[in-house]
């Protein structure tokens, strides 16, 4: 720094006030883009830099890079999730009308069935409401700029991790024959879901992506950015289906995929 | 999405107004303020704090549902899971990440679709049974583990002067 200091000679071309704000806004423009809850769609060369010194993973991007187009990245939250799988899917649902009749339908019954369930109405019909209110826009053909306002939008973007979170509890307490058998250290369904699906931050494991995938009958991609091999591992849920939204796992987190 | 809460709120008072649980008063101090309640608890029958009528108050936040309130009971009440400062802790006040160790893993979490009910019937099994093993006052924890002649006649004293009877 100090050597910068002593050799640092004004230059009477450059306007400095206009240098400093124009660096500000980039730095502040850098805040928005790191902390927005989903990103624009952008190349592979953040996570390139980000895993600069690490090998194993520099591989494994190459082979992403080779299936696939681009990602948007989601806020580290612990409903990442949530929040990824919920933007994609409704940006596919955009460009695919017989799915957006079918998955409408799903939505709109949804509720009687979490009712059904023991939800009292009162605790689950705004997160409902407004679920619907989102797929409302899609149906009047949104643009893909409006859907991703609604998805940055803290309080509303929350109210549609909270709803699928929903989704989730209900799917796993319906089957829940089923999912005790995965259930630790004697825990119940119910138990299971008021600690680690309906709490926001929670984060998502194989279970709950099961039953995600299972309660709405969209199919999902992950390819996992881990430790073993030098290829990324894709694994569809469930297994031998075409999915309609991929993401990228790296411990941790969620990430959204666009194909080539 | 601004009235999300507020709209939350007069949902749960008139749900708690038309379907009240046995034992619980609670609502907004003022109809103008929805953020803050009062509640009334009676202490549960066959319990150290049987025919105690214990007054709190209830903050909540702009994101409620989305994070807890607090909860204070504004009277003197000598209990584990209660601080001296009256501020109530147990799971269900808790948001995820700011769990103190120490609750029993069948304890209940706040999330959105948790209810001031289920608070205050949480607050009122808390009555019944302190929880000894996250304490908030530990002299109570103590009082209540090592001599309970001594922390029945400290609730009876509570419950006394909570009916103004001292």
């Amino acid at each position: 720094m100090a050597e910068e200091k002593e050799n640092f000679a004004y230059d009477p071309e450059v306007n400095y006030d206009e240098a400093t704000l124009a660096q500000q806004k980039k730095i502040e423009q850098q805040i928005v883009t790191e902390q927005s809850l989903i990103s624009e769609r952008v190349d592979f060369s953040e996570l390139e830099d980000e895993y600069a010194k690490d090998e194993v993973f520099q591989l494994k991007i190459k082979d992403l890079k080779s299936k696939y187009a681009c990602m948007r990245k989601i806020r580290g939250d612990g409903n990442c999730f949530y929040r990824a799988f919920g933007f994609a899917y409704m940006e596919k649902l955009l460009s695919d009308p017989t799915e957006f009749k079918r998955f409408q339908a799903v939505a709109r019954q949804s509720k009687d069935d979490l009712v059904a369930l023991g939800f009292q109405q009162f605790t689950i019909e705004d997160f409902h409401d407004t679920f619907m209110e989102v797929i409302d826009k899609v149906e009047q053909n949104c643009s893909l700029e409006d859907l991703l306002q609604v998805f940055n939008d803290q309080v509303y973007s929350d109210y549609l991790v909270v709803y699928l979170r929903l989704l989730v509890s209900g799917y796993l307490q319906k089957e829940k024959d089923f999912f005790i058998n995965f259930m630790e250290g004697g825990q119940s369904v119910k138990e299971f879901c008021n600690h680690e699906v309906e709490p926001m931050s929670k984060e998502s494991d194989h279970i709950h992506i099961i039953a995600l995938t299972s309660a709405i009958d969209v199919p999902v991609r992950i390819e996992y950015m881990d430790r073993g091999g030098d290829n990324v591992n894709a694994h569809d849920f469930p297994e031998g289906s075409s999915p309609k939204v991929t993401l990228i796992y790296r411990p941790g987190h969620y990430d959204i995929l666009y194909t080539l | 999405m601004a009235g999300s809460a507020l709209k939350r709120l007069m949902a749960e008072y008139k749900q708690l107004t038309l379907n009240p649980p046995e034992g619980i008063i609670a609502g907004p101090v003022d109809e103008e303020n929805f953020f803050e309640w009062e509640a009334l608890i009676t202490g549960p029958d066959e319990t150290y704090f049987e025919g105690g009528v214990f007054p709190a108050s209830l903050t909540f936040p702009p994101d409620y549902p989305l994070s807890p309130p607090k909860m204070k009971f504004t009277c003197d009440i000598f209990h584990p899971n209660i601080y001296n400062d009256g501020k109530v802790c147990i799971s269900i006040l808790h948001a995820p990440g700011d769990d103190p160790m120490g609750y029993e893993s069948s304890a209940e979490r706040w999330s959105p679709v948790q209810s001031v009910e289920k608070i205050l019937l949480s607050v009122v099994s808390m009555l019944a049974e302190p929880n000894d093993e996250s304490a908030a006052n530990v002299d109570a924890a103590k009082t209540w583990r090592d001599n309970r002649p001594k922390f029945a006649e400290i609730a009876e004293r509570t419950v006394k002067q909570s009916l103004g009877l001292l």
